[in-house]
């Protein structure tokens, strides 16, 4: 890939979007194969679908809402409308995309939510918080200042202190990233947020970049400035366009804006990786890890919004501080919930809560809870018994479920799980990259399977053997969990499965 | 120093750079593979080649995975087992499985050796190439199993890049751009992509259908140029009364011949006028009355030789030039620049592939 390569998503989109000639246009301009650049295009949904104007979320929280008669309703008049995955705005459902403008659905019409609007609901500020969303922005760079006082090592010694681990899923000890990234030999390294935040029920990080993106630039700062990276790259979600601002210069270090142009998967590092180096968002075998070989196959720190933004506070007031606002895990936490409960939100709460805490921090359930998916739609279902369970990475381990991007939604009593569990899968099934077969044939294979036993009472004899399978032989963590909505349902749900 | 690594229990060497599949492969110890061809930078896409590596937790594809110092490797266990058959099952449920149209198909015949069968059927049908009007290649969707093999060829060893891997998910699939008939594209039809395709879903407009054992294969040297290219000419050998005829040309498996397999379009597709009825079998000379006559080679040549005589009698040595065919070996270059020189005084000699 070179750099000219990582142009072609961004030409495409100004193109018009993936319409006939347009390959061959830019390959005349770029001299990049036309044939690539059409496979780049064909693999985004924002850019192979030019004359679709509005796209109507079919996310579990949306569908919960009604969005499937905001589809019927909305089309029509010369206007253009298709389903799509999760928009990450679970919190105000229906959610719909106006071209690249986040939306709701409101009394008939699409309304376009402001940057106040796409905050959200989040908990009263706390100044014992680490990243406190209701809190004033503070652009005063005191953190930064404090940081480069200390210097690098004492900063990787506050963050391993603090203990803090990726908020975007995996989970991964942050210290030893920011190590691994600094100790390469190669001396051109790069920064990457990963603000591509698509996981269903999950919508944290655009509460984040709308109310607090002053600890978003503190903190990617603070890490260009450790891990020794002049340059900042910001993956983000074509549906927080207009949170976004353009390419920027800040305190020495170049921030670069990209927009993702509609794939999931580039939620996952590598993908996002190959994205940004205009490729098809596939992801790629690890090893090596981003922090050897990452972007442009340079030593590569890529963190979730979250991770960054609780950097500023951990610098200002320490790593024990921080350890110590967890209940069961280190640092305090930001939860999406959404589903069946009063106030949809934001919240953030020390890591460990319960669900019935949560749940209270949303102002309580809607009916009576039946189950809960605890960490996003790859975390599976689990049943209310485990209501009292905290929702922390090892608790939820042990049920065979995770924390993951702590994206929880709330079902009640008037929702049949094998439907629940068949929009999950068609998730999935939509947003597999295609890569490898395992993902790709075993989403579509458990939907199909799950839609003919829901229609003809057709046996789902292969659930085991082809979630087993997934588990096994998929590439990244996509295909690894896509079973787990079905199995976690049948398994705690049997009676809605058997006729 | 030497480095090992321990394979399924015995000890084996290596050198840095090699993978566990190339490792174990001179070793005879066999891993399943489909989308790997040692002339492709490995992808691990497949999945088939999986194995278990001590001290990782997951299953790694062999193929991708460099050797290193002291590891152990098992290729065959009860999980792997269940891995392949499972991974083997999914990919026929999402293929359609015809003994009358099944050609060569790795992927049928690795099913077998596992004894896989479908899990289940998939209905939801792949987009094949709309208008793909080409005279030698045709693309069956249904078939492939994305491998890539044929978009990775296309790119890393022909450096063409006519087709690429299009749309998402389920709906991936192989395209040109725009979805364009291969003419209208960079293909140089040089049939790589189906001579490398595992299932046959890349596959020649004709002589496709005929199983395994109805032909015969005849390994050649390509005449078209003077690389040498060896081929393997698959041959109905019933057809024309019994003298035979070519159903299509094999390039020979990779780092076995000069050309690593590789062939073009015109040794792998133009061999029509093998029995063609306009072919010259004999040398023809134009008589008196303008028509071409039938003659024997010594007629012929003595025939050359009064005519080269004749132009430098009236005109001069350098009247006289010669241009060898690209077609010829350098043998016979250096045969055609001897005869020009030594024999006819002259250095206008040529050959036209030299420009």
């Amino acid at each position: 890939m070179s750099r000219e390569e990582s142009q072609i998503p961004e030409l495409i989109r100004h193109l018009g979007g993936l319409r006939t000639g347009v390959a061959r246009a830019i390959s005349e301009q770029t001299g990049v194969a036309e044939a690539q650049i059409y496979g780049v295009g064909s693999f985004f949904h924002l850019l192979n679908a030019p004359d679709v104007k509005l796209r109507v979320c079919q996310g579990l929280s949306c569908r919960l809402a009604g969005s499937e008669n905001v589809l019927e309703s909305i089309g029509g008049n010369g206007v253009l409308a298709s389903p799509c995955s999760c928009l990450a705005l679970c919190d105000q459902p229906p959610a719909v995309l106006n071209d690249r403008t986040l939306s709701t659905w409101n009394d008939g019409e699409v309304v376009a939510l402001d940057e106040a609007a796409l905050g959200g609901a989040v908990s009263e500020s706390r100044s014992d918080m680490a990243i406190d969303l209701a809190g004033e922005p503070d652009f005063s760079n005191r953190a930064l200042n404090r940081a480069l006082e200390l210097g690098p090592q004492a900063v990787l010694d506050v963050l391993e202190a603090s203990g803090l681990q990726g908020r975007g899923g995996a989970g991964f000890p942050a210290h030893l990233k920011w190590r691994a990234v600094r100790d390469q030999a190669e001396t051109e390294r790069f920064v990457v947020l990963n603000a591509d935040e698509g996981e269903p029920g999950t919508f944290k990080d655009r509460a984040v970049l709308a109310r607090r993106p002053d600890r978003v630039v503190e903190g990617l700062t603070i890490a260009a400035r450790v891990i020794g990276a002049n340059d900042v790259t910001i993956y983000y979600r074509g549906a927080f366009e207009s949170l976004m601002d353009k390419d920027f210069e800040y305190r020495g270090v170049r921030f670069h804006l990209h927009s993702g142009h509609g794939a999931y998967i580039c939620g996952e590092e590598t993908a996002l990786l190959e994205a940004l180096e205009g490729g098809r968002g596939m992801p790629r075998l690890k090893p090596p890890f981003p922090t050897t070989k990452g972007l442009w196959s340079k030593p590569t720190l890529v963190h979730n919004v979250e991770t960054i933004a609780c950097l500023p506070e951990i610098i200002m007031r320490g790593g024990e501080w921080f350890r110590g606002l967890g209940r069961s895990e280190p640092g305090s936490k930001l939860y999406s919930i959404s589903g069946h409960v009063q106030k949809p939100g934001t919240y953030e709460l020390p890591l460990g809560v319960t669900l019935d805490e949560l749940v209270e921090e949303a102002g309580g359930y809607v009916g009576t809870l039946k189950a809960f998916s605890p960490g996003g739609a790859s975390s599976g279902f689990l049943p209310a018994s485990e209501r009292t369970r905290p929702l922390d990475a090892k608790s939820l381990a042990e049920v065979g479920s995770m924390l993951g991007s702590a994206g929880v939604v709330v079902l009640n009593e008037t929702v049949k799980m094998p439907w629940a569990a068949l929009h999950q899968l068609r998730f999935f099934a939509e947003e597999s990259c295609g890569q490898c077969a395992p993902c790709r044939i075993g989403t579509r294979l458990l939907a199909e399977q799950l839609t003919q036993h829901l229609s003809s009472g057709a046996p789902l004899d292969a659930v085991d053997d082809v979630a087993w399978e997934m588990g096994e032989g998929s590439i990244c963590g996509l295909g690894q969990t896509a079973a787990l909505p079905l199995t976690s349902a049948m398994k705690y749900f049997p009676e809605e499965f058997s006729r | 120093m030497t480095k090992t690594l321990n394979i399924n229990g015995s000890t084996f060497e290596f050198v840095d750079g090699e993978s566990l599949l190339e490792v174990a492969q001179r070793n005879g110890i066999g891993i399943p593979t489909l989308c790997h061809d040692p002339r492709l930078k490995a992808v691990g896409a497949c999945r088939t080649c999986l194995v278990e590596v001590e001290g990782q937790r997951r299953l790694t594809p062999a193929c991708a995975t460099l050797a290193a110092e002291g590891a152990k490797v098992t290729t065959d266990n009860a999980r792997i087992a269940r891995h392949r058959q499972l991974l083997l099952s999914m990919y026929l449920a999402d293929h359609p499985i015809g003994q009358k149209n099944r050609g060569d198909d790795e992927l049928l015949e690795m099913a077998e050796r596992f004894a896989a069968t479908p899990l289940g059927a998939l209905r939801s049908a792949r987009p094949g190439r709309s208008e793909n009007v080409n005279p030698y290649i045709k693309f069956d969707a249904e078939r492939c199993i994305l491998c890539a093999r044929c978009v990775r060829y296309c790119e890393e060893v022909e450096g063409v890049q006519a087709i690429t891997l299009a749309g998402r998910g389920s709906l991936t699939t192989i395209s040109t751009a725009d979805a364009r008939g291969l003419l209208d594209s960079s293909c140089e039809l040089c049939g790589g992509c189906v001579d490398v395709c595992p299932t046959g879903a890349m596959s020649q407009r004709a002589g496709w259908p005929l199983l395994k054992s109805d032909t015969k294969k005849v390994r050649t040297t390509c005449n078209y140029c003077g690389v040498g290219c060896q081929m393997d000419l698959v041959v109905d050998p019933d057809a024309n009364d019994g003298r035979g005829h070519i159903v299509r040309v094999d390039s020979p498996g990779p780092g076995t011949t000069t050309n690593d397999g590789n062939l073009c379009v015109k040794g792998r597709f133009g061999t029509g006028f093998v029995d063609h009825p306009d072919r010259l079998t004999v040398p023809l000379i134009r008589g008196e009355d303008g028509e071409l006559h039938e003659a024997t080679w010594e007629q012929a040549l003595d025939r050359v030789v009064k005519g080269f005589a004749a132009v430098q009698e009236a005109h001069g040595k350098d009247a006289l030039g010669f241009v060898s065919s690209s077609r010829c070996t350098v043998e016979e270059n250096y045969l055609v620049q001897k005869l020009a020189r030594a024999v006819y005084g002259t250095n206008n000699v040529h050959q036209c592939a030299a420009t």
